[in-house]
């Protein structure tokens, strides 16, 4: 009997135990996931950013603008297309 | 006498004890029962109550998809912002001086409102939406009582106004409002996720209840446009509608081989990120909702058909003379008196009378026929909102007069998209259809027009409307075989067809040796003393030819006229 007990005893002790250490391993991992949600959140952002940026640079209107006027190149003539 | 008063007091006590004794009694009766009702009966209201004021329930925004070019350029990208908002019960309306500052917007009348809706009970008030995440992180980390930051997402649109029309827009919820935004919504638009959240003081999640759903976001979608393509397409309209202070315009570029729609513009058009300067009147798709009378680019199938028929070959002589016939009491005229012409020569100088004695030599019904397989009467395969619909008679309302003028282009009706892609046909004589969607490139079976032989034939005629004595002279492009045709429709106003208003049409293929491209150009009500196909959209569809065919760097297949090699530039 005093066995059994004893025996029933530890097993809820150890349950609890392990009860309050899932909660707090719970609790770190959602730590952890929230901020790798907000990095990703911010990697987002940079992207879209960084994307819309480099569709304004390489735009063709302006291409073809800095072609002309910076770098003065012009379209080949007809007469000079080799063929 | 001590006796008798000892024994008053004792009564008294006993008396008095017995009565706090019973009210301690009640009062712990009192508190017993109202435990128990609290555990009981009232628990489960105020356990909700509890919930209620711990337990968030969290929507995490899912992006929508992007929407790119056949090589992945951005046409419609989401990009995180900050909707920031206040509870009006709870801020301090004299603290929102500065975030009112820092916004941009006027901060006296920002606190009448937040006054206002505060007097009126309301708990929920937008400050600003959509607001750079930067800026709002700098607000919000004023901890201000009371004002709040959710994410959303905003759509831009990097190529704005050239593909506006195709691409569509998005309402400020992220709904497709337009354009291919409206037709993919579904595919677009992802899945809100929600999760059940307790937080702390500091709004912190301090433990997660359960996940109801996860955010999933939208999926892309990649179009068959060139952006390159587009671009230098819509540069070129936009000139020549403004030079010619035309209504409006639109050119359609497809590639002959396969059908995918390489551009795709209309004009006028309007900046998607812009929602205040929208018109109603500049977001219309006129390439794709619009229908035209095809005019003289109907003429080609004619010929075609009659080529088909066997009863003709490109040689066979028509006499044209006088260059007018009377059908019915209408008169069908030719610019002059052409006399004597070949079926090519028909095509080269547009001779109404040619084709109306072709027409009505090969009757109503396999006239009838050969337009349906070329695509007429077709209803739109892209499931855009508010594509067109073309029409064409049925054979048994095609009278002598309605087939004369169906055989030049009259009385039927396309959308430029759709001509576009009966001028398929031409590259070896099957119809192929048109595709928007990179995935959808190749699901359907070309639709057979005509023979080889045939196609081969109309090309050559068709190269000799861009010749000297052609219509569409204008249209020829140095290097290449250039075929085409002119087409001219008086508008339909509301007393039939009007005087002075015009549509001016140029349809054609390049390089036909292989063709590559096939260009639709339609300008619409040209001012001024230039309104034929030939003369207005003729010069378009050369200028955008010459630079597409460039960019796809498409091998000349026209010697020059100094037969001398040259290098420019080394060699390739």
């Amino acid at each position: 009997m005093t066995v059994t007990h004893g025996f029933l005893w530890m097993l809820v002790i150890i349950s609890a135990v392990a009860q309050v250490q899932v909660v707090s391993w719970h609790r770190n991992l959602l730590q952890e996931w929230q901020g790798t949600d907000r990095t990703r959140h911010e990697l987002l952002q940079e992207n879209t950013r960084l994307v819309l940026e480099k569709s304004t640079l390489t735009a063709h209107g302006r291409i073809d603008s800095l072609a002309r006027k910076k770098l003065d190149m012009k379209e080949p003539e007809h007469t000079q297309v080799f063929r | 006498m001590s006796n008798t008063e000892e024994t008053k007091v004792e009564g008294v006590e006993r008396w008095r004890f017995a009565l706090v004794l019973a009210v301690f009694a009640l009062l712990l009766l009192v508190v017993a029962g109202r435990m128990v009702m609290l555990h009981t009966i009232e628990q489960p209201f105020l356990f909700e109550q509890g919930e209620k004021r711990t337990v968030r329930s969290e929507v995490q925004m899912a992006s929508r998809g992007n929407i790119t070019d056949r090589f992945g350029s951005p046409l419609a990208v989401s990009t995180p912002v900050v909707t920031l908002w206040v509870n009006p019960q709870q801020v301090d309306p004299r603290k929102l001086t500065s975030v009112a500052k820092m916004l941009g917007i006027n901060s006296r009348e920002l606190i009448r409102k937040v006054d206002r809706v505060a007097r009126q009970g309301r708990s929920f008030y937008y400050i600003k939406r959509q607001v750079q995440p930067e800026i709002a992180e700098q607000i919000l980390s004023q901890k201000i009582a009371g004002l709040y930051g959710d994410d959303d997402f905003r759509r831009y649109y990097p190529a704005a106004e050239i593909t506006a029309h195709t691409v569509g827009l998005v309402n400020i919820d992220g709904k497709g409002q337009e354009g291919l935004e409206l037709a993919f919504e579904d595919h677009l638009k992802g899945s809100n996720g929600s999760r059940q959240v307790v937080k702390d003081l500091f709004g912190n999640v301090i433990k997660q209840l359960g996940v109801d759903s996860v955010a999933k976001s939208g999926n892309d979608l990649a179009l068959t446009i060139d952006l390159r393509l587009q671009y230098l397409a819509y540069r070129e309209l936009k000139a020549i509608v403004q030079s010619h202070h035309a209504a409006a315009g639109s050119a359609v570029m497809l590639d002959a081989k396969t059908g995918e729609i390489l551009a795709l513009v209309s004009q006028p058009s309007y900046n998607p990120n812009n929602r205040a300067t929208l018109k109603p009147q500049h977001m219309r798709n006129r390439a794709i909702a619009d229908l035209i009378e095809p005019g003289s680019t109907m003429k080609p199938f004619t010929v075609a058909a009659a080529l088909e028929s066997g009863k003709y070959s490109a040689n066979t002589p028509v006499n044209t003379s006088p260059g007018y016939v009377r059908i019915k009491n209408k008169t069908i005229r030719d610019h002059r008196d052409y006399g004597v012409l070949d079926l090519t020569g028909i095509i080269t100088k547009s001779s109404n009378v040619g084709v109306s004695y072709l027409a009505r030599d090969l009757g109503a019904e396999s006239i009838w026929q050969f337009f349906s397989h070329a695509g007429m009467g077709n209803p739109g395969t892209l499931g855009f909102p508010g594509e067109a619909v073309s029409s064409i008679p049925y054979p048994e309302q095609l009278d002598d007069l309605r087939l004369s003028t169906v055989s030049y282009g009259y009385g039927l009706s396309v959308s430029p998209l759709q001509l576009a892609e009966t001028y398929t046909s031409f590259f070896d004589g099957c119809r192929q259809h048109v595709s928007l969607l990179l995935e959808q490139v190749g699901s359907q079976e070309c639709e057979p027009v005509m023979s080889k032989r045939t196609a081969r034939q109309m090309l050559n005629m068709l190269e000799t409307v861009v010749s000297l004595k052609g219509t569409g002279k204008r249209a020829a492009v140095d290097g290449y075989r250039v075929g085409g045709k002119t087409g001219t429709a008086h508008k339909i106003g509301r007393g039939g067809y009007e005087d002075s208003e015009y549509t001016a049409v140029f349809a054609g293929l390049a390089p036909l040796t292989d063709p590559d491209l096939v260009l639709v150009v339609v300008v619409d009500d040209p001012k001024g003393q230039e309104y034929y196909g030939g003369e207005v959209a003729a010069p378009v569809f050369s200028r955008i030819m010459d630079q597409a065919l460039r960019l796809r760097q498409v091998v000349p297949d026209k010697p020059g006229k100094d037969q001398m090699l040259q290098v420019a530039g080394g060699i390739r």
